[in-house]
């Protein structure tokens, strides 16, 4: 019996039976408590995402401002270019869609990945794919509308240069936003957002802010597929401002066809000394914005193209006229030359110094290019005589000259409105220190070779023009600018003139030596009209290397810097400046070059070919030497 | 005659009738909100007449001669249906569920299976027994779960086969499962869900890390339904937005709103009050069956009915527990609510199964 019941254990049925009802009972509690969490304490947050589920903004995108030169040419504006686009949002198979876009687009699978799966973009805008799609492209779209709903054909702005190569590094470029821009807090807190187009380089950067507008944004309810139901808010979206640079488009030509023919690299920059505008500015090698326009999608056709852009060592992106530094030979006299006047080391009555062919220096003999006796000033500029400088240096010592170069505007920046300006090297013993730990101590050695613009000098071709412009105005320095106005509202260029006390003397004697280079048979003489009073000075500068053979790269750098008109009872109204690199003496390679650029702005101005270059160009006719002067406009005539 | 019938009027249930209709009407409202067409409501409707004219039937039936030479042609016949099902059948999102009678309505073969499946487990248990389950009794019992489960399995309907688990599980329990087993049973269950863990397909992960790790889930992904669900119902609050103003049903951000996610369409339109209402409505219909069940004449009368609170507790369980994101969806529908006509007339035929054991609960 007991066996029995052992094996028999009895269970209560009923016991059982209210078992179950309690955990039933249990399991409501717990989805009521659940349902209470939901419903009551996080109600709020879900009621958020609810409203974001179905309420999307939808960008109207704003028309980027077009650039002008002064005369109102356009440089660059906006074209519709029909572009195949993918909306994020749209895509049902991802793997199939990216798949599709790879093979008959032609884009780059990891790139594409990544664009459609970058959670930080809003995913109701549409990716591009490819810009200017043609014939081909338009047909597969529309064959496969139904399969392919997210991938669709939009009529959209793309940027257009229409003169291609012409002011390139002035104007810049654009394309995407990067990552890493996006982090900076300039960019992030300024409202960029992934998948905007920027400009990344000129004034398409520097400007981007005015250029690009403000987007408009429709707010609409959408259903689950993204279709737009109602349009709750429209704003509408505020056109990029326009701007007219101060460049003209003739000269800026005449600037980089005098290289382009020559088939050489290096820099011309024309600008007015009075208020800094910049006529133009021109750095070879170049190249053509149109490429990134059409291409402003890392993933896009021409991606190779850009790449390749990139990547040349002869490096086409960089502005050498404000990245470049270059030694600067003798133009570097003429800031020397006024220095050592501010500071009475030399006197407009007493400025003789010995040339001596040179000086020797410890055991080393610091050449001079010829013997010039015991020349003054004028002369010393006129023949660009080293010795002269070499002692004139010596006498000022280099803690003076670092204190006068840099009153002239040199050794930092000159606030051009560009990106990515450098800071020029000047004479300096911090400098050295920090550069030459082997050799660190300043010498007279370093002093001789400052005076005449090689050693520790080694600025951009902006910094010098701006520091020379400076002293020929009178000490009044503008900051160089390219932009002339914005428009609507009109907005002009707000600068702000440093004005530096110098007397009427140097800046006459400065003049003077410069005039005299070019019409008095100096450095550059024989090249410029004589009507137009072009004063200059050129500068070869060597190359410092310690390989034994000399190479090319290795030629000395040619500079011609001038102004015009000088030593008249007029204001110059025009500077200068032309460096070819490795091309030899800046008065045989640099300073023809500077003469079209002048020959150009004076052609335009006077309505006649003042250079016979200048012939048939901007409908003008030839020079007719023999017609008087008294029946056209003429340049102002020189003080005696 | 007539006296009998006003005495068996009296003696209905009339909370137990009351319950399911109210629960299905309540689902009819979410249906009319979220369906593509009005199409949907009115097979609902129709299904909830036709329930009840089965569920009149039921009760007046002699349920034992149901459970006793009924149910093995029933069971054999939803085994056949099941058969045709797999060959035959309709594949809708995944799996084959659905068989179409031509010109006619689709039903689902399963649902009735698990009716059919309750009384072939109530039959053997219906013979004259003490004490506690016997491995022998176990054996048998399974046996009549397996073929089934094989076949539905087969079709590719988890969901469904972990009910008949369920179903199995509270008849071992109700039959005299011993308590090592008991304790043993919830062991294993527990690792069996470890160990298979590993061996589930990637959507199948997707949808139980949305529970666990919501924000680690693709939002865009597997877990979409879950993380919309509870959008739904969150956003509903208190007093939810209304009937046919829930925005995330009605604009399409809900999958299968009217169907396995009805209850999100309830908690977004009619809020926490409603919630509460639709589960008091749930409970009184459990209570009353396991009331039926302990006044029940005969053990297997009462093994049926809670065979049929199984089946039910495990469905809200699982339903709602997904909704609300406790769960991994796994595709059971809402008792009464969820639209689907063969579930509902499944139901009602259980709950005039059970009006037929309270009525006959005296009678010797």
């Amino acid at each position: 019996m007991s066996n029995q019941s052992l094996k028999e254990e009895s269970f209560d049925f009923d016991l059982r039976l209210k078992g179950i009802l309690i955990v039933t009972i249990g399991i409501f509690v717990i989805l009521g408590i659940r349902f209470y969490f939901l419903q009551v304490a996080r109600h709020h947050d879900f009621q958020q995402r609810a409203e974001n589920n179905r309420i999307r903004e939808i960008p109207i995108l704003a028309p980027r401002g077009a650039i002008y030169d002064r005369n109102g040419k356009t440089l660059v504006d906006n074209t519709p270019a029909y572009n195949v686009v993918v909306y994020p949002d749209a895509v049902k198979d991802f793997a199939q869609t990216i798949d599709a876009l790879v093979r008959y687009f032609g884009v780059d699978r990891e790139q594409i990945t990544a664009e459609l799966h970058n959670t930080r973009r809003s995913k109701s805008l549409p990716i591009l794919v490819k810009q200017n799609a043609n014939e081909a492209d338009r047909a597969w779209v529309a064959a496969h509308g139904l399969d392919y709903s997210e991938i669709n054909i939009e009529l959209q702005p793309q940027r257009r240069y229409p003169h291609g190569k012409l002011a390139a590094h002035v104007l810049g470029y654009i394309g995407e936003i990067s990552p890493r821009q996006l982090e900076d807090p300039r960019y992030a807190d300024a409202g960029y957002k992934p998948g905007d187009i920027i400009g990344l380089s000129g004034i398409e950067a520097y400007y981007d802010k005015e250029l690009r507008g403000e987007n408009g944004m429709k707010r609409v309810i959408v259903d689950s597929r993204g279709v737009p139901l109602e349009t709750l808010q429209e704003i509408p979206p505020k056109k990029g401002r326009d701007i007219f640079t101060t460049l003209d488009i003739d000269i800026q030509q005449v600037a980089e066809e005098t290289f382009d023919n020559a088939g050489q690299r290096g820099v011309a920059i024309a600008m007015n000394p009075q208020n800094g505008e910049i006529l133009a500015l021109s750095s070879r090698p170049a190249y053509d914005p149109n490429i990134f326009a059409q291409n402003v999608i890392s993933a896009g056709e021409k991606r190779a193209e850009v790449r390749a852009l990139i990547r040349d060592p002869e490096h086409p992106l960089y502005n050498n006229a404000i990245q470049g530094r270059y030694p600067t030979g003798s133009t570097w006299k003429l800031l020397m030359a006024a220095a050592a006047l501010e500071e009475e080391i030399i006197t407009p009555k007493e400025s003789r110094i010995v040339c001596g062919g040179g000086i020797q220096m410890g055991n080393r003999f610091v050449g001079c290019m010829g013997n010039h006796g015991s020349p003054a000033i004028h002369p010393a500029i006129v023949h660009s005589c080293d010795g002269y400088f070499y002692r004139l240096g010596l006498k000022m010592g280099v803690d003076k000259m670092h204190e006068w170069v840099v009153k002239f505007g040199a050794g930092g920046r000159t606030g051009i409105d560009l990106p990515h300006e450098v800071k020029g090297w000047i004479p300096d013993r911090d400098f050295k220190r920090k550069l030459n730990p082997k050799d660190p101590e300043w010498k007279d050695f370093d002093t001789v070779l400052a005076s005449i613009g090689q050693g520790t000098v080694a600025i951009t071709p902006i910094e010098l023009l701006h520091s020379v412009s400076g002293i020929i105005a009178e000490g009044r320095y503008s900051t160089p600018h390219v932009m002339k106005e914005l428009r609507d509202p009109v907005e002009p260029y707000k600068d702000e003139i440093v004005e530096l006390k110098l007397s009427k003397e140097t800046v006459d004697i400065v003049s003077y030596g410069a005039w005299g280079v070019v019409n008095e048979g100096g450095t550059a003489g024989g090249l410029f009209p004589r009507e137009l009073n072009v004063g200059g000075k050129t500068g070869t500068a060597q190359v410092i290397a310690k390989e034994k053979v000399r190479g090319k790269e290795h030629h000395d750098h040619g500079w011609f810097i001038c102004f015009a008109p000088l030593h008249t009872d007029e204001k110059p109204e025009l500077a200068v400046v032309v460096l070819t690199p490795n091309g030899g003496f800046g008065g045989k390679v640099s300073a023809p070059k500077a003469r079209q650029i002048v020959g150009a702005y004076y052609s335009k101005k006077l309505n006649r070919a003042i250079i016979p270059e200048m012939a048939g160009r901007f409908g003008l006719e030839s020079p007719k030497a023999e017609i008087s002067t008294a029946a056209q406009p003429s340049a102002p005539t020189a003080r005696q | 005659m007539v006296e009998l019938k006003r005495r068996t009027l009296r003696d209905i249930d009339w909370a137990l009738v009351a319950a399911p209709v109210g629960l299905t009407l309540f689902g009819c409202l979410g249906i009319y909100s979220t369906a593509p067409s009005h199409d949907f409501v009115k097979k609902q409707i129709m299904f909830l007449v036709l329930g009840l004219v089965v569920a009149t039937v039921a009760m007046l039936t002699d349920y034992r001669k149901v459970i006793t030479e009924i149910a093995p042609f029933f069971y054999a016949a939803t085994l056949v249906l099941l058969l045709l099902v797999l060959f035959k059948g309709e594949e809708i999102n995944g799996n084959k569920a659905w068989l179409r009678i031509p010109g006619l309505f689709g039903f689902q073969p399963s649902e009735l299976a698990k009716l059919s499946t309750i009384l072939m487990l109530a039959r053997f248990m219906s013979r004259p027994r003490t004490g506690s389950l016997s491995i022998k009794d176990m054996a048998v019992m399974a046996a009549i779960v397996l073929p089934p489960v094989i076949l539905i399995a087969l079709g590719k309907d988890t969901g469904t086969m972990l009910t008949f688990g369920a179903i199995l599980g509270a008849f071992y329990f109700l039959g005299g499962l011993r308590k090592r087993w008991l304790v043993a049973g919830v062991i294993a269950v527990g690792v069996g869900l470890v160990a298979v863990y590993p061996h589930l397909k990637p959507y199948q992960k997707e949808r139980i890390i949305v529970i666990v790790d919501p924000e680690k889930a693709d939002p865009r992904g597997y877990g979409y339904q879950t993380i919309q669900s509870m959008v739904a119902v969150g956003s509903g609050g208190v007093m939810g937005k209304g009937i046919g103003e829930g925005t995330q049903g009605k604009l399409g951000f809900l999958p299968y709103a009217y169907s396995d996610f009805i209850g999100a369409v309830v908690a977004e339109e009619t809020g926490f009050v409603g919630v509460l209402l639709m589960m008091t409505l749930y409970l009184t219909l459990i209570y009353r069956l396991v009331h039926t069940a302990e006044g029940a004449r005969d053990r297997a009368g009462s093994l049926m009915v809670m065979g049929l609170v199984a089946l039910i507790t495990f469905h809200i369980a699982c339903n709602l527990g997904m909704v609300v994101g406790l769960m991994p969806i796994m595709g059971i529908p809402l008792p009464l609510m969820s639209a689907g006509g063969t579930a509902v007339i499944t139901i009602f035929a259980g709950v005039g199964l059970a009006l037929s054991v309270r009525l006959k609960r005296f009678v010797n």
